[in-house]
C-alpha cells in the first residue's frame, strides 16, 4: 500500500470515527462500554444542604456486581446511628425499570419499592429511589442537541427519553458527556418542560483505567435543596459474592 | 521476627474491626396520662432504656449476631432484679436481658440461623395475621416492641423463590400488661372488697413449627405459610381462690393453635395493594377457630407515605370466654398511617384504627426532629375513645401524651 492510500484510509477511519462519535446512541452506548465493570465498591459521604443552608451527613457503603442493567447493588447506611443498618438492594434489567428492596432493622423486615414510590426521596437526600437505579442505553432513546463545555471539559449535549417500557417519573433528561473521557459532566432531569433535578459531576479522575466522578452534586430544584456525595474508598472489580445481592443477605446484614 | 508478630498484633484488630459493627441507643421516656384508671392512680410513667447490637462477620459464610437490653422504670412494668435473663418469658420486662443471640451460616442460597432471633413474616403493616413467630412486649398495649424467639431456621433462596422453615424448641409469650398498671382493664361493677391475683402463666412444653414459601414475581410477590404451635397471646383462667376476703386469680394460658395463611403484593399505577390472611384453628376447648385478614393500600408520593386498609375477622367458632388479643382486637377496623417528611431532621406522622361500628377510635399523631448525627426528640399524643366494651374503647381512659429522647451510637 502506498503512502497516499494509506493516508486516504487513516483518513476515512477518522471520518466514520467522527461521525460515529456524533450518534448520540453511540456515544452513550460508548460511556457505558467504559464504565464496565465486573464490580465496583465505595464508601458515600453524603452532605445534605437544605434551603437554609442546614448541613445534615450520612454515610452509607454501596456494592455493585455486574454493571449497567445487567447489575445488582446493595447499599448500607454506616451513618447517622439511627439509620444504622438501614440498606437497599437494587436487580437492575437490561430492558425494564429495577427491583428494589429497602430492608430496615428496627421492622426486622424488607419492603418492596413499588414504581410508583420511586420518585420519593430515599432517606431525606435528594435522589429519589430512581435516581439509584442503573441506568441501561436499551431503555432510553437518544437525540444529540449540541456540545457545550462543563468546567472547561468539552461535552456532547444528549436528550434520553425513556422508552414506553421504562417507567419513570422523568419525562426526559439532558446529559452532557465529556468528549475526552466519556464520562458524565452532568444530568439534568425534567418532569413534562420542568427541570427538577441537576446532578453534577466533578473531581473526575481515572480508578484502575475507569474514568469516574468521585464528587456528585445533586440538586433538588423544587425542594432549592441538594446534596453531595462523595465517593472514597472507590475501587472496581474486587472479587464478590453473588450470594451478597439477594433479599436474604439484606437480612443478614442487619 | 517480632516486627511481624508486632504488624500482625496491629493489624488484627483492623482486620477485625472491618468486619465486626455494633449500634444502639439509649433512650428516655416521659408519659402522661391526663385520667387516672381503676387500680392505677399514677399519671406520670418515666422509662429508661439501653440496647446495644453487635455484628461479627466471622468468615463470609458465617456471622455472629448479639444484643443486649437494659432498662428501668418508674412504675415497676420493669424487674428491679438484676439478673441476665435470656428466656424473655418474665411478667415483668427484665432489666437486663439478651435481646438476641444468634449465629447464621450461609451458602449457595442457604442460610442455617440458631439462636435467639427475630423472625418477621407477612407482608402488611397495619395488622400481620401470619407473623407467628413474633410476641411483643403489649405491657403498654398500643406501644408494643417484638420479642425475638430460641429457634433454628433454615432458609433456601433460589432465583425468585424462597423457603422458610422455622423451628422453637422453646415458647416465648407475648407480655400482657400487669394486673396492677392502668392497661388491664377491669369491669366497672366488681364488687369493692374483689382483689385480683397475679396467678402467673402456665407456658406450654412443646415445640413450634413453620414453613413459608415466598415468590418474587415481576409484578406480583406472594407467600404461603404453615404455622404448628401457640398462640403467644394469652387466654385468661380467673379463679377463685377465697370468698372472705374474695380473692380470684388470674392466671395467663397459651393455647395451641395451627394456621394456615398467605399474603401478597401487587403494585398498581396508583398504590401498592397488599392482603395477608391466616385461618386459625385450635385444639383447646378455650380457644376460638377464626379467619382474619387485612387489605391494605399504600403509596409513597414527594414527601408524602399513606398507609390505609381495612383488618377483618370472621370466627367460625366461638370458644374463648377470656383472653388479652390486641391482633384480634383491631380486626373490624379500619386503620391507617400518614407521615410526611417535613426535611432531613423532621417529620411528622399520624395513624389512627377506627372501628367499623364506630365503638372504638384510636389516634396518635407524632412530631419528630433529629439534632445533629445522634440525637432524636419525639413528641406524641394518643387519643383513645369508645365503649367499654370494645378492645380499642376500654382503653378510653388511656389517652396519653409521650416525650421521648433518644441518643444513637
Amino acid at each position: 500500500m502506498n503512502k497516499i492510500a494509506w493516508l486516504l484510509q487513516v483518513v476515512a477511519l477518522l471520518g466514520a470515527g467522527l461521525a460515529a462519535a456524533q450518534d448520540p446512541r453511540q456515544i452513550m452506548e460508548e460511556v457505558q462500554e467504559r464504565a464496565q465493570a465486573k464490580s465496583q465498591r465505595y464508601e458515600g459521604t453524603l452532605q445534605v444542604i437544605d434551603r437554609n443552608g442546614r448541613t445534615t451527613e450520612k454515610r452509607w457503603e454501596y456494592d455493585r456486581l455486574g454493571s449497567a442493567g445487567r447489575s445488582k447493588a446493595v447499599l448500607r447506611f454506616t451513618a447517622p446511628a439511627e439509620v444504622k443498618g438501614v440498606a437497599l438492594l437494587v436487580v437492575n434489567h437490561p430492558d425494564r425499570s429495577s427491583d428494589q428492596w429497602m430492608w430496615t432493622p428496627a421492622l426486622a423486615r424488607d419492603r418492596r419499592i413499588a414504581l410508583q414510590d420511586r420518585s420519593t426521596r430515599f432517606f431525606g437526600t435528594d435522589f429519589s429511589f430512581e435516581d439509584l437505579e442503573e441506568r441501561d442505553v436499551d431503555q432510553f432513546e437518544f437525540k444529540l442537541l449540541g456540545e457545550e463545555a462543563i468546567d472547561g471539559a468539552a461535552c456532547w449535549r444528549i436528550e434520553s427519553r425513556p422508552k414506553q417500557s421504562k417507567t419513570s417519573q422523568y419525562t426526559r433528561s439532558v446529559v452532557w458527556v465529556r468528549q475526552d473521557h466519556y464520562v458524565f459532566a452532568r444530568l439534568e432531569s425534567y418532569i413534562a418542560d420542568q427541570v427538577v433535578r441537576r446532578l453534577n459531576y466533578s473531581q473526575i479522575e481515572n480508578a484502575q483505567g475507569i474514568w469516574s466522578a468521585r464528587r456528585l452534586e445533586m440538586t433538588d430544584l423544587r425542594r432549592q435543596s441538594r446534596t453531595i456525595l462523595r465517593l472514597e474508598k472507590l475501587t472496581y472489580n474486587l472479587p464478590l459474592d453473588e450470594e451478597a445481592f439477594t433479599l436474604q443477605a439484606l437480612r443478614r446484614l442487619s | 521476627m517480632k516486627l511481624a508478630a508486632a504488624l500482625f498484633a496491629l493489624t488484627l484488630p483492623c482486620a477485625l474491626a472491618q468486619d465486626f459493627t455494633q449500634r444502639g441507643y439509649l433512650e428516655t421516656r416521659w408519659i402522661g396520662y391526663p385520667e387516672t384508671a381503676p387500680g392505677d392512680s399514677g399519671q406520670d410513667v418515666g422509662e429508661a432504656r439501653l440496647v446495644y447490637e453487635a455484628t461479627y462477620k466471622v468468615s463470609p459464610h458465617l456471622r455472629f449476631a448479639g444484643s443486649l437490653d437494659l432498662r428501668t422504670d418508674t412504675h415497676r412494668q420493669a424487674e428491679r432484679v438484676w439478673r441476665l435473663d435470656w428466656q424473655d418469658r418474665s411478667i415483668q420486662e427484665p432489666a437486663f436481658s439478651v435481646r438476641r443471640l444468634s449465629a447464621a451460616y450461609t451458602h449457595s442460597g442457604w442460610t442455617v440461623e440458631m439462636g435467639k432471633q427475630f423472625l418477621r413474616w407477612g407482608k402488611t403493616d397495619l395488622l400481620t395475621p401470619t407473623d407467628r413467630f413474633a410476641p411483643s412486649d403489649f405491657l403498654r398495649v398500643v406501644d408494643n416492641d417484638f420479642l425475638a424467639v430460641t429457634a433454628a431456621r433454615v432458609t433456601y433462596e433460589r432465583g425468585a423463590n424462597t423457603w422458610d422453615a422455622v423451628y422453637v424448641p422453646r415458647f416465648t409469650p407475648s407480655r400482657a400488661p400487669l394486673l396492677n398498671q392502668r392497661w388491664v382493664v377491669l369491669p366497672e361493677n366488681l364488687p369493692p372488697d374483689l382483689a385480683l391475683v397475679e396467678g402467673g402463666a402456665r407456658l406450654p412444653g412443646g415445640p413450634q413449627l413453620g414453613v413459608r414459601w415466598n415468590h418474587v414475581g415481576r409484578q406480583v410477590e406472594g407467600a404461603l405459610c404453615f404455622y404448628e404451635g401457640f398462640n403467644h397471646l394469652p387466654v385468661l383462667d380467673a379463679e377463685l381462690t377465697s370468698l372472705v376476703p374474695l380473692r380470684v386469680e388470674i392466671t395467663r394460658r397459651y393455647a395451641k393453635l395451627r394456621m394456615y395463611g398467605g399474603d401478597g403484593a401487587v403494585p398498581l399505577p396508583w398504590f401498592t395493594v397488599k392482603a395477608e390472611t391466616g385461618y386459625f384453628t385450635s385444639s383447646d376447648p378455650l380457644a376460638d377457630d377464626y379467619v382474619q385478614y387485612v387489605v391494605q393500600l399504600e403509596r409513597n408520593v414527594g414527601e408524602w407515605f399513606f398507609v390505609g386498609g381495612y383488618g377483618g375477622e370472621t370466627i367460625i367458632t366461638k370458644r374463648t370466654p377470656l383472653d388479652f388479643a390486641p391482633d384480634r382486637g383491631l380486626a373490624r377496623a379500619f386503620l391507617g398511617r400518614a407521615g410526611y417528611t417535613i426535611d432531613a431532621n423532621r417529620s411528622v406522622a399520624v395513624e389512627t384504627a377506627v372501628r367499623q361500628n364506630g365503638n372504638g377510635l384510636w389516634l396518635k399523631a407524632e412530631y419528630s426532629q433529629a439534632f445533629g448525627q445522634h440525637w432524636r426528640a419525639t413528641a406524641s399524643f394518643a387519643v383513645i375513645r369508645g365503649d367499654l366494651a370494645d378492645f380499642l374503647g376500654q382503653y378510653r381512659r388511656n389517652s396519653h401524651g409521650m416525650l421521648v429522647l433518644r441518643y444513637s451510637f
